[in-house]
């Protein structure tokens, strides 16, 4: 080992490869990953003899060393060795048709991600979390088949804690859980009991159609109940001002946005779809108020109230679904939020009716479980499941956005008739097709979907793209679209990587330390004009009612990154908060910079990188501060706060 | 008032070199030939994930590339008009909810319905419930009531929509059309001088206002909540020096992704937020700007929106750059107990009305003393009006299409009412302009446009799908326009 370690040492000097990391004189190169090192350097075939002794005697097996080892190092984030060319012969669904449809188009994909890229976002994409150091390099330097390993690390990071709660965070979203809406209060209790309604569910792997039927169906008392959060779906669907009809539209049109996709619904519940929404959905142009109505009833039975937690206090209130209706939908409104429902000839009420095909419910069945049972069983429930992952895994949906569905433009077998002007809806719609028939087949299994999503070479794109880039690309999906992290995950990732985590004492929930844990995206964690929360609002968490969560950037984005206390107290001088720089400052350079590449970046330096690092590192007398100018320029470089 | 405006020659589009992508879509396109038709009906193209009906708006990114790059066909002109340009700065406040029209700026006292305490007053021929806002009663003559004004859509997430980009949402472009405001702020861009450090688009109180649409990402509003404090996080607690240090650490090690990013143009963009980020910290024009006085927010009526009113006069006073503020005052959809009859400490017009009134009559009143209403042009306006005669069981108003909007400063002409309403305010009985119909929130819009010097009827050509961009849409066929008679 020491011969080997001098021998290394003259390689260097003597073909200048400053980016081996060296820290010692005693060569601890790969340290722990000797073995891996050797299997790598002394292949079978070698010239024989020990590396120590031809590296002294011959440049040209030097040069051969040097470059063998350097491949071993991540390359550069900007473009480099890919892992591989696309493998069709082994291909599956998702493959077969994008790449089929991108060579039509003639169109280049971009190269496959490196494994440094790939651990880095699959463990964001799924958990909401940087990787580890210590994941990351366990995966790099597994030397197992690249798709095997990297199914195999998918496996893992579906098993674990963190996508439980990464993903109660989204259905959280979509479900749209939230202590305070536009309409009405439904206090934090009842948040916290929606929040462990998701949770649970995700971390049973709840097939997507039982949680469809028990959202639709839910019945209760009240809605703090954290065995029956359930009910907060139908609740939040309450709107004030008007008559009760007006609570049966809303809450039917939650449903057929969140399990149909079909946002248009809620526009015929005001008005026909002729005039209004002609050239915006051949489906919906056809249809009229009536029968959006017939959606409607099947709410007719439904209660949704509120009681007092304790008179005489008119607040806080809980709130109650109940099945005890006996009319079907009346047409007898004059006011309220929605235009009049008026009789119609001698009809006064409107019976249930499935639009889709004018289903009735059985004989006594509950209103509600016949349309759970109704929606369940409509493949647009599946499609619209499917799309809505889609869309967060690749940045755009199949159908675009993912509530505009229009039933009448998905078949690729019956598009519509070129007189129509409209053309098939979705984007490669034989591809949703199938991977909708694969969704029922498994059972609405989310986890069978994501994997089927994430192991996909299309998937598995770099976001970096050689050559001219077309925006009329994005949905043949010919290169991974960059994603800026959440405001959950920025959070989380500063505070893991810098080895501070905060305690937040939140009532009604305890206490909390990850920002992906948080049950809803207002408030939380410290107040609505607190610091945490200001911060987090500023990534645009959106407030589960009016506003979805976004994307964009802004100014006070930049400013909080770079002078909030919340990244400041674990980079600033002085003492920082946080193990991470404490630990690395006795170690060498190299080192230093390695480590707090890897703990933020998930990688190592490049060799420019590693070269302007140590230079601003090697004077004794700011030594201490600029390593925590790099940390504080490393959490807020682009490709921290994007997945790419 | 002028006359019925002229027709124009037809337009001399530019011919644009296309890329063979986009010679393809535009054979697509004449496959399925439809000029006005929404662009959902262009087969095969769906809508990227930013275009969100009701959502925030769409980072520049990808689209804001295609506009950086030199094309052959940008901006086109496609009728020359004569804008007024009276106005520098505009200050559009939204009064998100829809107020009641018939309570407040088109006035109907109803016996056993108005409260007394309207105090209804007749000042130079308004009539104006003084009881609800003195201080802009006693400002009538710098403002210009247009009450013929009527909404399409009764839905508030729609309408306010439709309200701030000037378009239906749901029709062509609508989900990639910027907030009026950023089309101003693109237009007003080349005048922005070396050293102003605002953002030309500012947003207070305004959260859910649209972004800027397909616009580049500098367009976006820039969204801030008033605070005596001013903007948080100017400045790094390590201090000046040491944070211009951390920032040459920064981009010595990351301009390689950021500059030109190989990660695709949504990270450039980002580099543009630091950018302007860096510029606005260290700065007391900021600091004086963006933070205030309790005395100065007493005289504003001491509440949010008092603060957005009393921030935007220092911004514009400031002239750093800023020309367009948008303010959002809700809490207006009184569809219940609308006089405060059961619950007088709840949301009513007597609650609700001082906070308007307080706000915007200390405003005017500044900007006056300032020298500065002549060239600031203030909208008022909502997403749509309330029901009219007697309240409903709720003891409040519905939704209902007519509506008034209120224009001040800017040159127009003040002491002015615009068309008129029948009896009840349920319906237009007058239009009052030369267009002999309702005003709909496009002609609004045009009439900002014209007010600061814009052409209106601009289509430009840098829209993603190559469909043209109407300013205002139908602007070929003269469907919408300015409400010239502001003006006198």
């Amino acid at each position: 080992m020491a011969t080997l370690g001098i021998a290394l040492l003259h390689a260097q000097d003597e073909v200048d490869a400053p980016q081996i990391p060296v820290s010692d004189p005693i060569c601890v190169f790969f340290s722990g990953q000797q073995a891996q090192f050797f299997s790598n350097i002394l292949p079978p075939q070698s010239n024989g003899g020990t590396v120590a002794g031809n590296a002294r005697t011959n440049a040209a097996k030097l040069a051969k060393l040097t470059a063998i080892v350097a491949s071993l190092l991540p390359p550069p984030p900007g473009g480099g060795p890919t892992s591989g060319a696309i493998d069709l012969a082994n291909a599956g669904l998702i493959d077969q048709y994008l790449f089929s449809a991108m060579k039509s188009a003639g169109v280049q994909p971009a190269n496959a991600t490196t494994d440094w890229e790939f651990v880095r976002r699959i463990t964001l994409d799924l958990t909401g979390r940087i990787p580890t150091p210590a994941a990351t390099l366990a995966f790099v330097n597994d030397t197992t088949p690249t798709a095997t390993k990297r199914a195999a690390l998918v496996d893992q990071l579906l098993a674990s804690p963190q996508w439980v709660d990464k993903w109660t965070m989204f259905y959280g979203d979509l479900f749209k859980n939230v202590s305070q809406n536009s309409q009405i209060t439904t206090y934090p209790q009842s948040v916290e009991a929606f929040y462990q309604y998701i949770k649970n569910s995700l971390a049973a792997d709840k097939p997507y159609d039982q949680m469809a039927r028990e959202l639709i169906t839910a019945s209760g008392p009240n809605s703090y109940d954290t065995s029956n959060g359930q009910i907060n779906f139908v609740v939040d669907g309450v709107v004030t001002g008007g008559p009760t009809q007006d609570i049966y539209d809303q809450q039917t049109a939650n449903i057929a946005d969140v399990f149909l996709g079909i946002a248009h619904l809620n526009c015929l519940l005001c008005h026909n779809g002729a005039g209004h929404l002609t050239g915006l959905s051949l489906w919906a142009a056809q249809q009229t108020r009536t029968s959006a109505w017939g959606m409607a009833a099947f709410l007719s039975h439904t209660s949704t109230t509120s009681t007092a937690v304790s008179p005489p206090a008119t607040t806080p209130r809980y709130w109650g679904v109940a099945d005890t209706g006996k009319q079907n939908y009346q047409l007898n409104t004059t006011t309220g939020n929605r235009p009049p429902r008026q009789p119609i000839g001698t009809v006064s009420s409107i019976s249930p009716a499935y639009i889709f095909n004018g289903a009735t419910p059985n004989s006594g069945e509950n209103y509600r479980a016949a349309l759970a049972r109704m929606i369940t069983a409509d493949p647009q429930f599946a499609r619209a499941a499917v799309n809505y992952l889609w869309a967060y895994f690749f940045g755009v949906g199949l159908v675009d956005p993912p509530d505009t569905f229009d039933p009448d433009r998905l078949d690729p077998d019956n598009p519509p008739p070129a007189s129509s002007g409209f053309g098939l809806q979705p984007s490669n719609p034989r591809l949703l097709a199938a991977l909708t028939q694969g969704f029922i087949a498994n059972k609405y299994d989310l986890k069978w979907l994501m994997r089927q999503i994430v192991n996909s070479q299309a998937y598995q794109l770099e976001s970096e793209y050689d050559g001219q880039w077309s925006d009329a690309w994005d949905t043949l999906y010919a290169r991974k679209l960059v994603r800026r992290l959440w405001g959950e995950e920025l959070h989380d990732a500063i505070a893991i990587s810098s080895q501070f985590v905060p305690t937040y004492e939140i009532a009604t929930y305890g206490q909390i330390n990850y920002a992906m844990q948080f049950p809803e995206t207002i408030n939380l964690p410290d107040g609505a004009n607190g610091h945490v929360t200001m911060w987090l609002d500023s990534f645009l968490r959106g407030n589960r009612d009016d506003q979805p969560r976004s994307e964009d950037g802004s100014i006070l984005q930049a400013l909080n990154l770079m002078n909030d206390t919340f990244v400041m107290t674990r980079t600033a001088s002085g003492s920082p908060q946080g193990a991470l720089l404490p630990s690395l400052i006795g170690t060498s350079n190299t080192n230093l910079v390695n480590q707090l590449f890897l703990n933020v970046l998930s990688r190592y330096p490049t060799p420019t990188e590693m070269s302007e690092a140590l230079a601003n590192l090697s004077n004794a007398g700011t030594r201490s501060q600029e390593a925590q100018n790099l940390l504080w320029s490393l959490y807020n470089k682009v490709d921290f706060i994007f997945n790419y | 008032m002028t006359g019925p405006i002229n027709t124009f020659p037809s337009r001399a589009r530019e011919q644009a070199v296309l890329t063979p992508e986009q010679e393809r879509y535009n054979k697509l396109c004449q496959k399925y030939p439809h000029a006005r038709a929404p662009f959902s009906r262009r087969p095969d193209l769906s809508r990227r994930r930013f275009f969100n009906i009701a959502g925030a708006g769409l980072v520049g990114s990808y689209l804001a590339g295609s506009a950086k790059q030199a094309k052959a066909c940008t901006v086109q002109v496609s009728q020359p008009v004569t804008a007024h340009n009276t106005a520098k700065n505009v200050i559009f406040i939204m009064l998100a909810g829809a107020p009641s029209h018939t309570d407040t700026f088109d006035l109907k006292v109803l016996n056993g319905t108005t409260p007394a305490a309207f105090n209804p007053t007749t000042i130079n021929g308004v009539n104006w419930p003084m009881g609800l806002m003195p201080k802009m009663g006693q400002q009538l003559g710098k403002m210009a009531l247009v009450r013929s004004m009527s909404a399409t859509a009764l839905v508030h997430s729609l309408s306010q929509r439709w309200t701030q980009i000037g378009r239906n949402p749901s029709a062509a472009l609508g989900n990639i059309a910027p907030n009026i405001g950023s089309l101003v702020a693109l237009e007003k861009a080349g005048d922005r001088q070396p050293g102003q450090v605002f953002p030309t688009f500012l947003a207070l109180n305004s959260a859910a206002a649209p972004g800027n649409g397909y616009f580049a990402a500098t367009y976006a509003p820039f969204r801030v909540v008033p605070a005596t404090t001013g903007i948080n996080n100017t400045t790094n607690p390590l201090g000046q020096p040491a944070f211009n240090e951390l920032w040459s650490r920064l981009h010595q090690l990351d301009d390689p992704l950021r500059v030109n990013s190989p990660l695709g143009t949504d990270v450039d963009d980002y580099d543009e937020f630091y950018t302007a980020a860096n510029q606005m910290m260290y700065n007391s024009v900021v600091t004086q700007a963006f933070s205030y006085t309790n005395a100065d927010s007493q005289r504003y009526g001491n509440n949010t929106f008092g603060n957005a009113c009393l921030v935007a006069k220092q911004v514009l006073a400031a002239n750093q750059g800023t020309r367009f503020i948008e303010i959002t005052l809700g809490n207006w959809d009184m569809h219940i107990d609308i006089y405060g009859i059961s619950n007088p400490k709840g949301n009513n017009l007597f609650t609700l009305c001082p906070v308007l009134d307080n706000g915007v009559g200390a405003l005017l009143n500044d900007l006056e003393a300032s020298n500065m209403l002549s060239s600031t042009l203030i909208v008022l306006v909502g997403e749509f009006g309330r029901t009219a005669g007697p309240i409903t069981p709720a003891l409040g108003r519905d939704h209902l299409n007519q509506q008034t909007a209120i224009f001040i400063g800017g040159g127009v002409v003040g002491g002015t009412v615009i068309g008129s309403t029948n009896a009840t305010g349920s319906d237009t009985a007058d239009f009052g302009w030369s267009r002999q119909r309702y005003v709909k929130p496009e002609d609004v819009e045009a009439t900002i446009y014209s007010a600061v010097g814009i052409n209106w009827t601009t289509v430009r050509c840098d829209d993603p799908f190559m469909r043209g961009f109407e300013y205002v849409p139908m602007s070929e066929e003269n469907v919408y326009g300015p409400i010239d008679e502001l003006w006198g």
